[in-house]
């Protein structure tokens, strides 16, 4: 549930910010396919990140030790 | 291009502008002007029209050479301005333009000018060094004659009070002293000065020669004296012959000469000796009243020039640049006109018209410059328009290969991949704000340093400022997602999943925590800083993110590849080259991805190595306890069998089909591929009419293509793993300065001990992570990008669009 939910989240700001760019930086069709594909590019990249992370840590194999002395 | 904007919408920096060969033909009275005005405009690369001529041979080969005349004239002000401690305004309000011939004369007349008064204020200063020195001599050469005398009187004195001691000799005494008086009268001098290094052996050569019938005094000189001839401060002495007879003096002139010895005359009148030295004072003072005004003069001369020496250079430059491209220009037979071609953006066509158009108004030409277009083969220069945030990551794309002319450019993703690879490897947000902050300063202080020369270093740093914002903006990101700042972690989101099994957390030292939580949502857990099983977990996660990043940015490269494809209609290279080299990567390397993300999903204790392993050695064998679904492994065999399909299916129908594809345009049965094909061996079949398809050229070509791919889906793939190398490398350098360095400090409870240590953090945070760390991540970054990203679609065989534009002559450019 947590990884569709944030999910979710990186779409939203990822919309979000194309809107932004494109009210901001207005610039001509070919301006604007140019900047709303490096919004995506980044989105999808830090969900990436993201994601990989978080799936990682969903069923770990193996948990924290402490160091002895601690 | 007929087939653009017809099945995609363009876009800004993913295909080079359209370009075009451009014919234009300038009457000879306004060329001048229409070129400088089209070197303003910056946007037309002229071809050169008289490659074969020689440089002597072209048509305004004495106006470059009256340019190389001027430049070194301003060669020799600047050298001057140097000396004289001039230095050249930066500031130039004037906008008034000289031409080439005012400009000449101008130049002329200065230069005149300076050398006349460097000859006439070197002349001043010989004569004045001279008197300077004939000064000195006066001065030393008068107090031997006055020791002398008082030498003299005392003797004298001495002599009569023998004489009335002894009455009964007074004949034979006052005979010598007649005979003393007798020599006297004969003796003469010579006076002057010699280097001091030199009057050892100048004395020892005059005693000889005259076999010491010479009587020679020296005295050394306090100061160094400027010597006339040399011009350089040098250690001398006085010296004074006294000598008998003509020969003798023939041969101490001769010796003074050998040694340079200057030579001065002297009078023994002791009157005459007053006035000649209140003489050479006067003419001194004169002398020096009339040098310094000398100076003065060349230094206004200078900083008169220096006020103009900026706008002469860039003037200077521009009409030899003008001219430089005026002899690319076919001249007509008539002598009338001047034939130009060359390439520019179709963009730039009525820019071009309107330069062309004021150009022939100014000069009041009865006739206007004719602008056509040319329709040519040729392959066109590539020509990106950017602006001062894509200019960078372009420079990034071109240093590996300039793109053909309309091929798919990676720096599109460049853009945000780059930075992002980067942050990947150098993820710590505290280290994202410091560089944060560098970026931002030279952002911030933009129009200052655009406008002042840096350091190489330096130079480097600000042309990449924008590269750095953003490397930093992902550092911080994914500094955020390792949970490290200066590597220690924080509880930002909430708090950790783990914890203990009991109330008593005996256990946490020996069995460890336990999961109590849902994950952690955003990053890596705090828990794990610290712990003994923290670097197997990171290593694998980062090795598996390194997998997974690798074979999506390669995936996005074989995906360009289509585009590309696409976008010169070449169904050849959809069908046996995007299709196979997709499945294969895919079946491979997408499969163990898939792998990767289901053990995550379901916790399970799977061996991956093993899956894949024995994918390949044992595909029918049962998967044990290694299975991760249903199904896995009839799915392995299918993955297997079209891996082993799509190898020849890249290889082999590719030079076939190229083949027929000849035979075909050979019987001339197929002639509308000839304008949509743009693949590069069908265009050098296309340029040589009769070229000979050779088949087994082409069939080598594709089978190095097809292994390269092949064997580079492996080792790429392994290549990504640097993304973990470096990460690991960062994270575990940032912890050893943390823990080794800062908390051992803070362990003494001394206030001195503590300031050490923070400033040896300092140090190594700036001079090993900030600096050398991010050089290395930045390294890595280019290498991903270069070879593992660009080599899957980009052939980066095209040229660079230089155009004649006087912007691009730089302060560096030799005048």
């Amino acid at each position: 549930m947590g990884f569709s939910v944030t999910t979710l989240i990186f779409a939203v700001i990822g919309i979000v910010a194309s809107l932004c760019t494109r009210i901001c930086f207005n610039r001509g069709p070919s301006a604007n396919l140019f900047h709303l594909t490096l919004v995506l590019t980044a989105t999808t990249c830090c969900w990436m990140m993201w994601a990989i992370v978080y799936l990682a840590q969903m069923k770990p194999l193996i948990v924290p030790i402490l160091s002895e002395g601690e | 291009m007929v087939n653009e904007g017809r099945f995609l919408p363009t876009m800004d920096l993913l295909r080079s502008e359209p370009m075009q060969l451009v014919q234009l033909i300038i009457p000879i009275e306004s060329a001048h002007r229409s070129i400088s005005y089209l070197g303003d405009l910056g946007l037309i690369q002229f071809k050169d029209l008289n490659a074969d001529k020689s440089p002597f041979q072209r048509t305004y080969a004495s106006q470059i050479k009256r340019c190389g005349e001027m430049a070194r004239r301003l060669r020799l002000f600047k050298e001057q301005m140097t000396k004289a401690g001039v230095s050249p305004s930066t500031w130039s309000t004037r906008d008034n333009h000289f031409d080439l011939e005012h400009l000449e004369v101008k130049l002329e007349e200065l230069e005149a000018e300076l050398l006349e008064i460097n000859a006439n204020n070197e002349k001043l200063q010989h004569t004045y060094n001279e008197l300077l020195e004939y000064k000195l001599v006066l001065e030393k050469v008068g107090e031997f004659f006055s020791s002398a005398k008082n030498k003299a009187v005392a003797q004298q004195k001495e002599l009569e009070f023998q004489t009335t001691v002894e009455g009964s000799i007074d004949s034979p005494l006052l005979l010598e002293q007649e005979e003393t008086t007798t020599k006297q009268i004969k003796l003469r001098f010579i006076s002057g000065l010699v280097h001091r290094e030199k009057s050892i052996p100048f004395e020892r050569i005059i005693f000889r020669a005259t076999r010491g019938n010479v009587f020679l005094k020296q005295a050394v000189i306090q100061h160094p004296v400027l010597d006339p001839l040399s011009g350089e401060k040098v250690h001398k002495n006085v010296f004074v012959v006294f000598y008998s007879g003509e020969r003798v003096k023939s041969k101490i002139l001769k010796i003074c000469d050998a040694f340079g010895a200057n030579r001065y005359p002297f009078s023994d009148d002791l009157s005459k000796q007053f006035q000649t030295i209140r003489e050479v004072s006067g003419r001194l003072s004169e002398l020096k009243t009339t040098i310094d005004a000398g100076l003065i003069h060349r230094s206004t001369l200078l900083q008169t020039i220096g006020y103009h020496y900026e706008q002469w250079s860039l003037q200077l430059k521009k009409e030899k640049s003008i001219y430089h491209t005026l002899n690319m220009l076919s001249i007509n037979v008539t002598k009338k006109c001047l034939l130009a071609e060359g390439w520019c953006p179709v963009f730039a066509t009525s820019q071009i018209h309107k330069v062309l158009e004021r150009a022939t108004m100014d000069c009041s030409s009865q006739v206007g410059a004719i602008f056509q277009v040319l329709e040519t083969k040729e392959s066109p220069p590539t020509y990106f328009s950017t602006n001062k945030f894509t200019s960078s990551f372009q420079e990034i794309v071109d240093a590996y290969g300039i793109a053909k002319y309309q091929e798919a450019n990676p720096g599109v993703y460049t853009i945000v991949t780059f930075p992002f690879l980067f942050a990947v490897m150098f993820g710590d947000w505290g280290h994202g704000i410091c560089l944060l902050l560098a970026a931002l300063y030279l952002i911030i202080r933009e129009k200052k340093f655009a406008s002042q020369k840096l350091g190489d270093i330096m130079e480097m740093a600000f042309g990449g400022r924008y590269i750095i914002m953003l490397m930093a903006l992902f550092s911080i990101y994914t500094g955020l997602i390792y949970n490290e700042f200066f590597s220690v972690p924080f509880e930002l989101f909430g708090p950790s999943a783990y914890g203990c099994r009991d109330s008593s957390c005996r256990d946490a030292s020996t069995t460890g925590f336990i999961k109590v939580r849902s994950t952690y949502p955003f990053g890596v857990d705090p828990k794990w800083h610290g712990t003994r099983s923290e670097l197997p977990f990171l290593n694998s996660l980062k090795m598996k993110m390194s997998i997974l990043l690798g074979v999506s940015q390669m995936n996005l490269g074989i995906i360009m590849s289509y585009f590309n494809a696409k976008y010169f209609e070449n169904n050849i290279n959809i069908w046996y080259q995007f299709v196979p080299q997709i499945i294969f990567l895919n079946s491979l390397f997408g499969y163990l991805s898939l792998l990767i993300i289901i053990k995550w999903s379901t916790g399970s204790q799977a061996d991956l190595y093993h899956v894949m392993i024995y994918m390949f050695l044992s595909p029918t064998d049962d998967l044990g306890e290694n299975q991760l679904f249903v199904g896995q492994k009839l799915l392995q065999l299918v993955l297997l069998l079209l891996a082993l399909v799509a190898v020849p299916w890249m290889l082999v129908p590719k030079p076939f089909l190229l083949k027929k594809q000849h035979q075909e345009r050979h019987q001339g049965q197929s002639y509308d591929l000839l304008y949509g094909t743009d693949d590069p061996l069908e265009s050098e079949s296309q340029s040589i009419p009769h070229d000979e398809f050779d088949f087994s050229e082409v069939f080598v070509h594709q089978l190095i293509h097809t292994i390269e791919f092949v064997l580079g889906a492996v080792s790429n793939t392994a290549s990504y793993l640097r993304l973990w190398a470096l990460s690991l490398a960062h994270s575990e350098l940032s912890s050893v300065f943390y823990d080794k360095v800062l908390l051992l400090a803070w362990g003494y409870n001394s206030t001195i001990v503590l300031i050490v240590g923070i400033f040896v953090f300092i140090c190594a945070t700036v001079g090993v992570l900030l600096l050398m760390e991010s050089l290395s991540a930045f390294l890595h970054a280019l290498r991903l990008h270069w070879v593992e990203y660009q080599n899957k679609f980009y052939e980066g065989d095209g040229y660079k669009f230089f155009p004649f534009s006087f912007t691009l002559l730089t302060d560096e450019d030799e005048l």
